[in-house]
Order: C-alpha cells, then structure tokens, then sequence
C-alpha cells in the first residue's frame, strides 16, 4: 500500500498541507515551481506597530523551516505536474523539473560563484536571503555559459564541485495515493484599469508593492523622489467586486488597514485615507482592530474612478457618496488594494488533473459546502486556487485538504 | 570533547583556521579539532562519524553555518551514531561571523567557538521516550461541529465521546431550515448525520450531561461528566470544543422587545417553511445588520439566503439596513447580486436607524448614504438583528482549563500561532461558534484542524518526550505556585513526593518547552537545560578569556 501524497505547490496552505501529513507519518512530494518554497506570503512583510496586528505573515517562516527539515518531506524545486494517471489510493503523477545546474544537495550557499560571476546582476543567485531551500540557482536568462559562450569561472571556483553545465531537464514518476492542489493565486493586475494610472505615475503603487517596500526598507518614501509621502489615499476593491471578478477578495480591506495603521504609527503626521465600498471588519478581533483605526484614519465611502498627475500630486476624482458630491482631492501617494484572482495557468492544471474550474476560474469543488473535495476521487483542493483567502484562512483550508486526503490513505490501509 | 570547524568550502577567507586550531588544542579537555570543507556534506558527515566513532570523547563543538539550516542535519547524524544530541554545542562563524564583519574576524570567531565550549562543558544529556497517550476524544457538544468532529475522527479510527447538555443532538443548526438554493436542506444533513452516528461504534453519546471538572493534561485527561443525579469521571487524550454560541435577538440597544411584528431569523424561517398558514401575506419586510455588531459574517449569510427564499416563496418587498455588508465569506457577494437583482433593496447607514413600533407596523428610519436622505421604511415584519455570544458556561471552563478567550469571551485567545483550532493547552482544541467563528465554510475547516491536531496527537496511542528538559529541583522548590500560574500550556501541577512536602512537578507531554517557569522562578528552583544559569554564564564568561 502507498502511503505517499503529492502536494503541488509550496505556499502557505501547500506547506501546512505537506507538513500536518508528514507529521501523521506519510511520505509527501511537495511539488513547487519556483526554485524556493514559500509562496507569496514569503515575500509579505510584518505588519506589526508596536503590537502584533496578527496579519501572520510570520507563520510562513516557521513553517518553512519545518519542511526543509523534515525527513518525510521530499521537496522538487523546479518542478511542474506534466501528467497523470490511475485513480484514487494509486496515481502516477508525471513531474518535469527544470535542469539543477548547481546541485542542491551539494551547495553550501557559500556564494563563491556569484563572486566571481561576470555578468551584471549576477547570473547566479539566492532566491531571497531566506529562501528554504537556501541555495543558490543559475538564471539561465543570464548566464553566459547557457547562452551559448565560453564561460567556466564558478564551475572552476566551486569548492563542493557542484555546478555542471550538462544537466538536462527530469522526468520523475512519483506513485501517490492522493494529490493536494495548492497552486495559489495571482495578484489582480492594476494596469488593467488604465484610469487609475498604475504603471504611469511612480507614486501610484499596489498592496503588494507595499508588502516588497515594507519588507525590503521597513518604511515608506515617495518613490518618485524618495521624500516622506505626507497624504497617502488606499483604494478598495482594484479588481475585486466588479464585473470580471463578482467576488470579494477577503483580504484588501485587511491588509490596507494594517498598512494604514502602520504608516500612522511610524509617521503620525501622515494623513491615511481609504476609499471603500463596504469594510470587510469580521473575523476574530478585528472589529476592535478597526476601532483603532477609526481614531487614527480617515475612511470615505465610494471608491475613485480616476487618477492624475498634475505637478507631481496626485489628483483624485471620487465620488464621496456620504456626502453625496463628485470630489477631487490630492494625495502624494495611492495604494491600489488590489485583490485575489485565479492563476492564468489553472486551466491547463486543471486539463491534465482533469479536474474543473468554477464561474470565477478558480478550481471548482464537488458540492456546495465542502471546499476540498474535486470532481476527481482522491485531487484536493488547498489555499487560494479555491477562491480568496487570508493567510489564516489558508493555513486553515490546508489543514483541511491533509485530513481529506487522510481520509484516502484510511482506506488504502 | 571533539571541535569540527568548517571553513565553508574554504569561503571563510577572513578567519584564519589554524591559528584557532593551535589556541584551542592548548585546552585542557580538548581530544582533538579537525578542520573540514563541508561538514554538512555526505563527505563531511563521514569525517564527522569516523572521529567520533574511533575517540571516546562526551562532547561536540561545531563551529559553521547558522544553526537554522544545519542543526537537524547534525542532530540527525548524532543520532544515528547514538550520540545524545543535547551534549552537542553550535557556533555560527558564517552568518554571525565571517560574512557580517569586514577584514580579518579570526578573533571574533575563535571567541564564539570558546563560548560553546564553555557551555558544552556544562550540558547534560536529555533522554528521549515514548509515553502512553490515551486515543480517546471528548467533543463537547452534539451540535453540528460536535457531532462532524466525531465523525471525521470515527473515519481516521478514532473512538469519541459526545457530551451534550441537551437531551437531544443537532444544535443550533437543528432550528434552520435549508440555506436557500442547496439541493439537501441543512435539516436533511443534520438527520442523517445523527443517523451516522447512531451507527457508528466509534462514537458514544451521553446526552443531558455536562462536563463539571477537567484535570490532568494532554494524553491523559480525567474529565468528570455529570447529568441528573449521576457523576462519574472518564479518561482522555485530547478535548475538542464544540459547544456553539448564544444569540441574542434584537439586543437592549433599541429598547424595543422582540416578538409580534419583530422577529428573529428563525421566526422568519418558520414562517417560510408554511407560508400558507400566514393568515396576511407580509407587504413589506425590513431586515436590520450591523447596528451592534459587526463581526456580522453568519448574520449576513442568512439574511441574504433568507431575503432570496422571501422574494421566492412570499413575494414580499424586501429592504436591508447594514452598515457595510460582509461579503468576505464565499459565495456571499453572489448572493448579494442575486438579491439585487431580484429586487432587494439595500439601504446603508452611518449612523444606527432608529426602530420603533407605530399602528401595528414597524418604522426604521436611518439615513441613507447613497441617497444622502433620511429613509422611512414603513414594514409589517422587521428581521431583527441577532448577536452572537460566547456559550453558557465558556467563562466557567475556560477558568478551569485556565485557557484564554477572545475580546468579545470566546474560547481561544487572539494569537494567530493557535489559529485556527488549537489553544495554549496541547490536546485541547476548539471549533466554530464557540470560538466566534460563525460562517459554516470557516467552522468546516476548523473541523478538519482539530481532528488532524488530535488525530496526530494520539493516533499512534504514545509520544515522544524530552524526558526532564524542564526540571523542578525538589530540595529548592517552596511549593509558592508561581510557576503554575504563569504556565499558559497548564503543564505543572503540585505534587506530594513525600508526606510531609508538596512540589511542582512539570509534565514532559503537556511542557512546550518556552522557559516561562524557569525565568518566574523565585527559589530558582526550574532548570532548563542547555539554557541554566550556570550554561548561559559559562558562555559569558569565557568571553575576552
């Protein structure tokens, strides 16, 4: 009897699914694109001002940690799911990974290679400086040697002789009993509303912007001049509620207070304001969260159409529906709360797993009230591929598809 | 003792190697330091088996990279050559040393690998052991967490109990008819998950019973049930919560009472259940969110399944008051289309409406934000808010349990490292309403966490524990109770050792081991080990020696 189980994807519900069955005793293959696991919420900054304001981005990091340790975890950097066959309790899931040119069991991530790297950034890299695995990758964008020239220098220079430029791409066969889906999602793409000048103005940003900025420099400047921003204005719902995507995304009106409040407790001379349509305050403890808010910044009912630039500020049409008037007002800085959609890719997933897709283009489960099972006997679903979620709300869907899953691995005993 | 230095695949250019080889082989207690390349390589690894296979040394110093990435690995090794791994010393010369600080650092490092000897010189090693966990699970509450919760575990192999105050089960959801649009109405699901339990030899029910006194820890509860005129005390492993929450209809701040032409949600439901006993079909029916409460998730869901089942089944105008409709829960911003589109009229305020009854009819008056009005909504029904609350008997057994609640005295305190079902206390785990999570998609998923968190607690019917890492030195402790007060996982318990002395006695399952006792201590009395006083200042000391 097999008593694997293949997880495709490693963010914040593909983890958590990986580790609640490792830790039941079953061997896991947690299949991850990128070169590291972690997801989006590894790249999410802690939202803390002088108390925790239980944004849980620092879940991930602990999380992390315990996968890359664990023995029953076998993580496949790299990788995609090319096929699969059989049925529930014994699939054949077909994995394509990319070539390894420095070998991850033999790196020591001692960046002798990049060192010496020629190119300009280098060609070879760690993903992020807490990157799990933390090794080092070759950006074959980049790479002289794999665009054809002659070039040896970290080959040459590699003390555990990890580096070889022959590798080619692996196919892998990995038999499982069940498979957990947790390929998470994308950001809504703001330049797609062209009004509201994402792309054009340097000083208009998005969520996630903000989530790299606050983790990389810990504060905010204009990133036009790098001067404090004095009128910061967040707008609600970029992407979300709309006609092409009739969903709440759960998690804007969360984060853009949490930002908000931040902004206030780092510079309590800075004006926060946030145009909304309707405040997302349930969940536990956060109506109190919200009072504070209430204090501190200024929330406006109705949310702007149009954004210009004029003289470096930021002109901002919005219809301010309680006061019931069309209004401008100028900000020096606007983040787009831009919200959760489904990956452009899911389809193809979805062809080969021959699972489906629902209205929204997130993956579609079996029956209403039960947002693990698919269509296929022993596929589950995990995170934000479903549809929206917050962190905790992912780590708590990927809990959920592990005891699903469990429930196949029951019946293979 | 044996040193392993690690130049990093010779990387470390700015320590010079042999030089602190030379200083240290001048200590006393010193076997031998070997110098490698790639200590957390298979080569590496190797080297490391053979010296402390072929020396008969009882301590190891490793000085390399950051003991995030490589600890485990040279934990597991010590293991695997059956080598107490507490008797091992890290020092992190790469991160912390050779990478942070410019020019030549020998100094430096040699003095963070004279640190770690003077702790390993300290440390004592800490067994490891398997204890017997009982596999048995208390739910408390037959309600529809309750009684799923069971269920699930009953499917991985795990025997339950269910306790029940009332004298049937089902719960709140018992009370609700179908949500509007699902195939199986929500009574449907209900009876036949009775059904199954009723089946099922895993489960056992008692109901009428309540749970009056919980002592013991994770693994090993002994829980006194009572009910009528009989008590009697059963054991378990781990406790799952599913004792639901309270509602309040139409709460004090109107000053107007329920009843007549103001109903709950549950009136409404019956009445839609049997429209055709309605002796006046209701012309106009005004529903009222968010006044005072807006954790309002479950509220909003039902009012939108209800506003659809009313336009369909009486036809009647339909207008809702909200301050800001939650549609953050899945499916909920569909059913607010639908609701519109079918002629449901949502009106939001600012300020809270005034409500008061007038000839027979309810008035709502509220200031509409869109129309910037004044809004009079003459209604012969009004929905009456419903807010939810802890359940009876919360604050009783979470003092008990000595287990933190929420703001609003839900079970579970606000710390997103429990989220979504665990508490403070191992082994004991809390699902939907009681803890204040009210939608049915979220309390499904905390459903699944409390069964995966007790299945993999108590699957295997034993644990492994650090045997004594946490230790109470009989001779010093006064037996003053601090310690168990400031415990948060409920883990020390007073303990006669002898007749004439009672003293804390940690429990190896339930400690998570995060210090708290040691450091409150006054007798100094708890020692952690590989962070005691005496390890920690050896460290210090050795420090410019």
């Amino acid at each position: 009897m097999n008593k694997s189980i293949a997880v495709i994807g490693g963010g914040a519900s593909g983890i958590t699914s990986a580790l609640e069955l490792a830790n039941s005793g079953f061997r896991v293959y947690l299949i991850e694109r990128e070169a590291a696991i972690g997801g989006q919420a590894a790249s999410f900054c802690c939202k803390a001002t002088d108390i925790c304001t239980k944004c849980s981005v620092c879940l991930i990091p602990e999380k992390l940690n315990e996968v890359a340790v664990h023995p029953k975890i076998s993580v496949l950097t790299d990788s995609t799911v090319a096929g699969l066959s059989g049925k529930a309790g014994d699939f054949e899931v077909e994995v394509l990974r990319k070539p390894q040119y420095i070998a991850l069991e033999r790196c020591v991530a001692c960046g002798m290679c990049a060192g010496v790297c020629p190119t300009e950034p280098k060609a070879s890299r760690s993903p992020s400086p807490d990157a799990v695995p933390y090794c080092y990758v070759i950006d074959e964008t980049r790479c002289l040697r794999l665009r054809g020239e002659k070039c040896n220098l970290c080959q040459g220079t590699c003390p555990t002789n990890a580096i070889d430029f022959d590798r080619e791409p692996e196919r892998k066969e990995l038999s499982v009993s069940a498979i957990i889906v947790a390929t998470g999602f994308e950001v809504f793409n703001a330049r797609e509303i062209g009004s509201l000048g994402y792309g054009r103005y340097p000083n208009i940003l998005t969520g996630l912007d903000l989530e790299r900025i606050f983790k990389d420099q810990g504060s905010l400047k204009l990133p036009s001049n790098g001067k404090e921003a004095r009128r910061i204005a967040f707008i609600q719902c970029v992407g979300s509620r709309n006609e092409g995507h009739g969903y709440c995304s759960q998690v804007c009106c969360k984060y853009a207070m949490r930002f908000a409040r931040l902004i206030k407790y780092q510079n309590p001379d800075t004006q926060v304001t946030i145009f909304y349509i309707d405040l997302q305050t349930a969940g536990k403890g956060f109506a109190e969260f919200y009072d504070e808010c209430r204090g501190v910044i200024r929330f406006i009912r109705g949310v702007p159409v149009e954004i210009l630039e004029t003289s470096g500020e930021l002109e901002v049409r919005f219809e301010n529906i309680s006061e019931g008037k069309v209004e401008r007002e100028t900000f020096d800085l606007v983040t787009l709360s831009v919200g959760i959609t489904p990956r452009k890719d899911s389809w193809s997933l979805a062809r080969v797993l021959g699972i489906n897709l629902g209205d929204h283009g997130f993956f579609d489960t079996k029956e209403p009230f039960n947002s693990i099972e698919t269509n296929v006997e022993g596929i589950f679903l995990a995170g934000t591929c479903q549809g929206p979620k917050d962190i905790p709300d992912s780590i708590a869907h990927g809990v959920a598809a592990a005891e699903g899953a469990m429930g196949v691995l029951e019946k293979c005993k | 003792m044996g040193i392993f230095l690690c130049d990093c695949g010779g990387s470390l250019k700015n320590i010079d190697f042999p030089k602190i080889s030379g200083d240290l082989e001048k200590l006393e207690d010193v076997a031998f330091i070997d110098i490698s390349h790639s200590l957390c390589l298979e080569e590496g690894e190797k080297a490391i088996t053979s010296r402390i296979l072929s020396e008969n040394i009882n301590r190891v110093v490793i000085a390399a990279c950051s003991a995030e990435l490589r600890e485990h690995k040279f934990v597991r090794l010590l293991e695997e050559l059956r080598f107490n791994p507490s008797l091992l010393s890290l020092a992190n010369i790469r991160e912390q040393c050779s990478w942070t600080c410019e020019g030549d650092v020998t100094e430096k490092a040699t003095e963070l690998i004279r640190m770690a000897i003077g702790k390993a010189r300290l440390l004592q090693p800490v067994e490891r052991k398997n204890v017997p966990v009982n596999r048995e699970v208390l739910v408390l509450g037959g309600g529809f967490a309750g009684m799923k919760s069971a269920l699930e575990l009953s499917r991985l192999g795990i025997r339950t109990t269910i306790v029940e105050r009332k004298s049937t089960l089902g719960g709140k959801l018992k009370e609700v008819e179908g949500f509007y649009g699902l195939e199986t109405s929500l009574k449907q699901m209900l009876d036949s998950m009775i059904t199954a339990i009723e089946k099922d030899n895993n489960i056992e029910v008692l109901t009428s019973a309540e749970v009056t006194r919980v002592r013991g820890e994770v693994g090993d509860f002994d829980i006194t049930i009572g009910g009528g005129r009989r008590e009697f005390s059963l054991s378990f492993g781990a406790i799952i919560f599913a004792t639901g929450y309270r509602t309040e209809i139409l709460p004090q701040d109107f000053e107007l009472k329920p009843g007549g032409n103001i109903i709950s949600q549950l009136d409404l439901v019956e009445m839609l259940r049997a429209p055709e006993k309605l002796k006046r079909r209701p012309e106009t029916i005004g529903f009222v969110l968010d006044v005072c409460d807006e954790n309002s998730r479950l509220p909003t869901l039902s009012s939108l399944n209800n506003v659809l089942a009313v336009r369909e089944k009486l036809g009647s105008e339909v207008y809702v008051f909200c301050k800001n409709l939650k549609v953050d829960s899945e499916g909920a911003e569909e059913l607010y289309r639908e609701a519109r589109n079918r002629g449901v009229v949502f009106l939001k305020f600012d300020e809270p409406p005034q409500i008061y009854r007038e000839d027979g009819r309810v008035t709502i008056k509220a200031k509409d934000v869109l129309l910037g009005e004044e809004v009079v909504l003459l209604c012969d029904l009004l929905v009456a808010e419903e807010r939810a609350l802890p359940p009876e008997g919360t604050k009783g057994l979470s003092s008990m349990l000595n287990i933190g609640t929420d703001s609003q005295g839900f079970y579970q305190d606000e710390n997103v490292h429990l989220y979504p079902a665990a508490s403070a206390r191992k082994g004991v785990l809390f699902v939907g309403g009681c803890r204040g999570n009210l939608d049915l998609g979220r309390a499904l998923t905390d459903i699944a966490s409390a069964v995966m968190g007790s299945y993999s607690l108590l699957a295997l019917g034993e644990a492994v524990v650090e045997v004594e890492k946490v230790r109470v030195d009989p001779e010093k402790c006064r037996a003053c109770l601090t310690c168990i007060r400031a415990c948060p996982h409920g883990a020390i318990q007073l303990l006669r050792v002898n007749t004439e002395k009672e003293v804390a006695q940690i429990s190896d399952l339930a400690c998570d081991g995060c210090g708290v006792c040691a450091a409150v201590c006054p007798a100094k009395a708890i020692n952690f080990e590989g962070y005691s006083d005496e390890q920690i200042l050896a460290e210090v000391e050795t420090i410019g020696g």
